[in-house]
């Protein structure tokens, strides 16, 4: 017979019970670990990665920098239709009637200088080498050439441009080159502004819902007055008062988002103050800061951690979006925005330099904000059904 | 009896009144007094809502009293600064009814029970505090293992002995037990009470001991109080008020409380309480238990009451006695 077990008798305190099977595991580490389950936040990880590596490291790979300009070969796609040359090289006839000689792995060579222009036929001629020709026909578009012996020469294949990989802007400039100093810039100036909206909110809403009462009436009273102004506007303004500029961009955007933030953590601390393990910390005696620091801030951290990631890509969004209207980073500089701007000017010919700096935008701004809702679920199990 | 040795607190006439929206006040704890003995325990009963816990938070300050004073171990602490009051913190200590809420999730046990050790600067090193830690995790029957955990994966059970831990590794005089189990399995509860009775013949320690029914408080209190709507309405030793309860609110809260008996149980008139507690914006005026009163007179409605002697030690706010 198996020994009885007697199930009511009483079980020793601090033996086999109380054992726990399970690994230590901290708040971060848990909440790592349902991040790391939700495929949109992984992949919204890997784009942000993958975008800073694009804008810190890729300048030092290319050889142009973002205002080296040469206006010879502006305007130049990253896939050009092309016409075979005579000796088995390559012309490219641009928007702009001039021809583009590329080698056959799809180098750039320069432009072919002008001969003759018959501007009553239509047509002009370049030299070409030292001994051939080639005749521009432009009576009917698009434009055709013919050889020195008057034969129409047929459109050849596509071919990539090897000399500026994602094509030259309308001054000549590598748009890859701008894109890695843009992405580097807007990525910059939202993270100063998001850091700075951080703490300002942090301390805002921190001392309003913690003092609470009349303070915290007339704290929060001045947030409502401030968000009823559209932030465009007000980033507007403040940008006229100020000089262009990197910095005075910084300021603006460091000026206005810290609403929401000091809202988030007011609405914090105010349901944490009361909790009992803030009463608790009070009854023993532990210093205002010390409850601060070590119970109501990192109760805190999850929100306010979701409310950043999700002001970034609104810092982002503004800072294009003033750069566009031409109030933002001053060229030649180079910002996402300045880039979509630079671009309108030819969107009809040329609509890939308006699709390239959009793109990207569009890729930061959904990456945070898949990261910013994987936080939110990862941070609060609760909220998903 | 003001200097009087063996009183370790004394409260007396002791208001909280809570101001909210519409210049209106809750009357949370009104014009309550009592004494606690050295060494021993006062179990304060009542429903809930009729202010234990905001006497309770009143008395450790962490709620400032509206009026009213209170004397720890012979020092008037009612109006001390919270500067001034830290040293007197030490001495008294508060476990909560909530073992979840009551620690911080984003700590480790080793840094919650430290805590205090570090607000009142008493290690000198990591090591030494490390070691009262442990120490105090033996003694609520937890190990060393457990001092790098988060408090999460603790059950409710062994969460409370971690506040238990917090709250008496200082050595405090007066421990406050705001509902310390009636957030627990019942399996559970016995265990904690046990552990909380062996500290206080251990280290002579003093209870305030707070339930919202009778059944528990019979085997913890030496004294017991029973309150409503903020008012202190019965105050005897624990034998007297089960045997002689003498407020109809003391009769009804001890016929809710499980009989084993069937044929007493059957015997049981007025089952529980009819009614449900009016709000302490607006208390009744007189008696405010007249609403609920099986036995309420006219005058109960306009004479307030006042707590007597109805026999010795025995007191009562009921105008049928006196
Ligand atoms: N901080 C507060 N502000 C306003 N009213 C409160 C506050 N704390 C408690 N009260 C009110 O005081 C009354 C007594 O509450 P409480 O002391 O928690 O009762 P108990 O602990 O006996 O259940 C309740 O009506 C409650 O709503
Ligand atoms: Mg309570």
């Amino acid at each position: 017979m198996q020994e009885v077990i007697n199930k009511w008798e009483r079980i020793e305190l601090g033996g086999e019970a109380e054992r726990l099977y399970s690994k230590p595991r901290s708040f971060a580490e848990d909440v790592w670990f349902r991040f790391s389950h939700k495929p949109t936040a992984l992949l919204g990880l890997i784009i942000i990665a993958l975008l800073l590596v694009f804008a810190i490291a890729g300048p030092y790979f290319t050889p142009y920098g973002y205002d080296d300009q040469n206006t010879k070969l502006a305007n130049i796609p990253p896939v050009m239709q092309v016409y075979p040359a005579p000796d088995g090289n390559f012309l490219y006839i641009t928007k702009a009637l001039k021809i583009i000689e590329v080698d056959k792995d799809g180098h750039l060579l320069g432009q072919l200088k002008k001969g003759k222009d018959n501007s009553k036929e239509k047509i002009t001629v370049f030299p070409y080498k030292d001994d051939m020709t080639v005749t521009l026909d432009y009576t009917v578009m698009p434009a055709t050439i013919r050889d020195a012996d008057g034969n129409r020469i047929e459109k050849g294949k596509s071919i990539w441009n090897h000399t500026y990989l994602l094509g030259t802007d309308h001054l000549g400039r590598d748009i890859l080159s701008r894109l890695m100093y843009g992405t580097r810039i807007s990525l910059l100036v939202a993270f100063i502004a998001a850091a700075v909206n951080m703490v300002i909110g942090i301390f805002y809403g921190g001392i309003s819902g913690y003092l609470g009462g009349r303070t915290d009436a007339i704290m929060m009273r001045i947030v409502d007055i401030i968000s009823t102004i559209p932030l465009t506007l007000y980033v507007i303004l403040i940008k006229v008062c100020l000089d262009d500029g990197f910095l005075s961009i910084v300021i603006a955007l460091s000026s206005v988002y810290w609403v929401d933030m000091a809202r988030v953590v007011r609405g914090q601390v105010l349901s944490l103050k009361n909790q009992e393990f803030v009463m608790a910390a009070r009854t023993i005696g532990s210093s205002t800061l010390s409850i601060l620091t070590n119970h109501l801030i990192p109760n805190a951290m999850g929100p306010i951690l979701v409310t950043v990631t999700m002001l970034i890509p609104s810092a982002i969004f503004m800072e294009a979006f003033m750069s566009f209207i031409g109030i933002g980073i001053a060229p030649p500089l180079a910002s996402l925005g300045t880039m979509c701007n630079d671009a309108t000017e030819a969107l009809r010919t040329n609509p890939y330099q308006l699709f390239l700096p959009a793109l990207v935008i569009c890729l930061i701004m959904f990456a945070f904000n898949f990261v910013g809702d994987g936080l939110r679920d990862a941070l609060d199990p609760k909220l998903k059904k | 009896m003001d200097n009087d040795q063996s009183v370790l607190l004394k409260v007396e006439n002791l208001t909280k009144h809570f101001p909210v929206s519409g210049n209106r006040v809750v009357h949370a704890v009104d014009d309550v007094s009592f004494t606690i003995k050295k060494g021993k325990t006062l179990g304060l009963v009542g429903e809930s809502g009729c202010g234990k816990s905001s006497c309770a938070r009143t008395v450790i300050r962490i709620y400032e009293p509206t009026s009213g004073r209170i004397i720890l171990d012979g020092t008037d602490i009612t109006n001390l600064s919270q500067k001034e009051l830290l040293p007197h913190r030490r001495k008294m200590q508060m476990i909560f009814q909530d073992p979840y809420a009551s620690l911080n999730a984003r700590m480790t046990v080793q840094d919650i029970i430290a805590e205090p050790l570090r607000a009142h600067h008493i290690c000198k090193n990591k090591a030494e505090e490390r070691e009262m830690v442990a120490e105090m995790l033996h003694q609520v029957g937890l190990n060393q293992e457990h001092a790098s955990r988060y408090a999460h994966e603790f059950s409710g059970g062994q969460r409370q002995r971690v506040g238990i831990a917090r709250a008496l590794i200082l050595h405090p005089q007066l421990v406050i037990c705001d509902e310390p189990i009636s957030a627990l399995d019942v399996s559970i509860q016995a265990q904690v009470i046990n552990m909380l009775r062996i500290f206080q013949e251990e280290q002579e320690l003093t209870y305030l001991f707070i339930a919202h029914d009778l059944s528990m408080v019979r085997y913890v209190s030496d004294d017991v109080g029973v309150m409503y709507l903020g008012q202190l309405v019965e105050k005897c030793e624990t034998d007297e008020i089960y045997a002689h309860p003498l407020h109809p609110y003391t009769q009804g809260l001890l016929s809710s409380v499980p009989i084993p008996d069937p044929v007493l149980a059957r015997k049981k008139e007025n089952a529980g309480i009819a009614g449900d507690i009016p709000s302490p914006i607006d208390p009744p005026a007189g008696c405010r238990f007249h609403t609920r009163c099986p036995y309420a007179e006219k005058r109960c409605e306009t004479e307030v009451p006042a707590l007597k002697e109805a026999s010795p030690g025995h007191f009562v706010s009921c105008h049928k006695f006196g």
